[in-house]
């Protein structure tokens, strides 16, 4: 099947492309609100806090805590055959926002919910990289 | 909060309720089911087609303005007519604008309706089979969500299903009692899609899917429609079927989502509820039945909470002493559900809600001294809901 083994890459919104473009770079960035200092995700032109269209990417700490999470037995897409089975899960990051994820470096029956974790970046291909999250390391 | 107009309770009815066939229709369309459905709902009102001057419905995500493809189906125009956009929580969201509607002067009976050949869809190649998606492609996320290989409806809400865990020790034995007992009550409805009993081991022995649902935590693949026709009540006296008073209804949406603040465990079931409640001028304590949204068991626990029929962490213990089966403290998804009698996104709750409430049943389908019947709604990602509250007719 064509294309059908690769993992389906992101296709970004015009919003987006700076957050894939900084991930490209292992660096998670998001937008902080100029006007009333909040950080939001997902990527939109507005503040969902106030409105405010006025923000800037901004480095965030990659740090966060599992909010809840799941383990896929099923193969949905051919590309995932080999990985089930994978956690997919909530991660809150302490500057408040909350991502979908992959949980890494840790068998799932080991993923809990408020597990804390941190982030590190899976490079797919065609200049790809994508954030995941791994445990975060005891003194980290 | 502001406070539901009690001018609108009791003021309309359900008089016709009907289903299509159920399960595997191959060769039927979505469209040919709600047609089928609602004729069975026409014939049972004792209307004649030409009496509706009002159509709320809704079908396939992809078809554009679905209630004028039926209103041609049905050879008729409209006074009113409408496609809802809530998922789940669009049937009976469709009964209530048709309250409203009615009460308005601008149509005088109204059928609502939902169909769907999902099993059909799902099951036309392999391909589609292991996508397993009724929705288009443009409908689908492009990002945060394909990448991560997070696929389909399922994951969505075992996410809740995973946190309640966490929270409150909730357990799979309790989201199996839930399977169990709405197995038993499909096995009353001939209609219904699923024909075998289901043990608990058998609950436990079935694969996993997106853990901690198993395949017999979520709803089924069906070809499947209902309908019904709502009428003022004094309409209603010449008809056929004992009216069944609707007595409030409700609405709420989480459109901040599904993953935000703790809508993963506290459902819009909540604030839906208590507008109904209030409508009404009932209670929890008042209702005999309910034909709550069971797109996977957890959301049936998790609403039953919302819902006030327990308190918040306590669904589990709830649902586990068995509440919901006939003769429990709350016969819950009398014809099956859609777990075992056929997913039509909440239409067929609403049907069986109404059949409840006239009491005419056999004795073994019939909830016993019933007297108001809740039924839930529940849809869009999980974002939107509504309830509907009727009384015994």
């Amino acid at each position: 099947m064509p294309d059908t083994a690769k993992k389906p890459a992101p296709r970004p919104s015009p919003e987006s492309t700076p957050y894939w473009k900084a991930a490209r770079e292992h660096r998670l960035e998001i937008q902080h609100c100029d006007a009333c200092g909040q950080f939001w995700f997902p990527p939109s032109q507005n503040c969902p806090h106030c409105l405010a269209s006025n923000f800037t990417w901004m480095p965030v700490s990659g740090r966060g805590k599992v909010f809840s999470f799941v383990t896929y037995h099923r193969v949905y897409h051919p590309a995932f055959a080999k990985e089930v089975p994978y956690v997919v899960a909530l991660v809150e990051l302490d500057e408040g926002p909350r991502l979908l994820t992959n949980i890494v470096g840790v068998p799932p029956q080991q993923v809990a919910c408020d597990m804390p974790v941190q982030v590190t970046f899976d490079d797919y291909d065609e200049g790809v990289a994508v954030p995941k999250f791994r445990p975060l390391k005891a003194g980290t | 909060m502001i406070e539901p107009s009690r001018e609108l309770r009791d003021v309309c009815a359900i008089v016709g309720a009907g289903n299509s066939r159920l399960g595997r229709v191959p060769g039927v369309s979505s469209l040919d089911l709600l047609v089928e459905a609602m004729h069975n709902a026409i014939v049972d009102a004792g209307v004649k087609v030409t009496d509706i001057d009002g159509i709320i419905c809704r079908g396939p995500d992809e078809s554009y303005a679905h209630h004028q493809l039926m209103g041609a189906r049905l050879g008729i125009n409209a006074r009113f007519s409408t496609t809802l956009d809530n998922g789940g929580a669009s049937q009976i969201l469709g009964v209530a604008l048709a309250t409203m509607a009615i009460k308005a002067g601008m149509a005088s009976t109204v059928i609502i309706g939902f169909g769907r050949d999902s099993w059909s869809r799902t099951h036309s190649s392999k391909e589609a089979n292991l996508r397993n998606e009724t929705r288009p492609d443009s409908q689908l996320a492009h990002e945060f969500g394909p990448e991560y290989g997070f696929f389909g409806a399922v994951a969505a809400h075992a996410f809740g299903a995973t946190r309640h865990m966490h929270l409150y020790g909730t357990t799979r034995d309790q989201f199996g009692a839930i399977a169990v007992a709405f197995r038993e009550h499909a096995l009353r409805n001939p209609d219904a899609q699923m024909k075998k009993p289901l043990t608990m081991a058998q609950y436990h022995e079935a694969a996993p899917v997106v853990e901690p649902f198993g395949l017999l935590d979520c709803s089924l693949r069906s070809d499947a429609a209902g309908a019904v026709i709502v009428t003022s009540r004094e309409r209603a006296r010449d008809l056929r079927q004992p009216p069944v008073p609707i007595k409030g209804f409700g609405s709420f949406n989480n459109l901040r989502g599904w993953f935000a603040d703790d809508n993963m465990v506290t459902t819009a079931a909540k604030n839906s509820g208590e507008s109904a409640y209030r409508m009404a001028g009932v209670g929890p304590a008042d209702v005999g039945t309910a034909q709550i949204y069971d797109c996977f068991t957890y959301m049936v626990l998790t609403q039953l909470e919302d819902y006030g029929f327990c308190k918040k962490g306590e669904g589990g213990p709830f649902v586990a002493s068995g509440a919901l089966r006939m003769g429990g403290r709350l016969p819950t998804n009398t014809s099956g559900g859609q777990l075992s009698e056929s997913h039509c996104e909440g239409m067929l709750q609403v049907v069986e809600g109404a059949r409840q409430m006239r009491h005419t049943y056999p004795t073994e389908r019939q909830v016993a001294g019933a007297d108001i019947a809740l039924v839930s709604g529940h849809g869009g990602n999980q974002v939107c809901h509504s309830t509907l509250i009727l009384g015994r007719a």
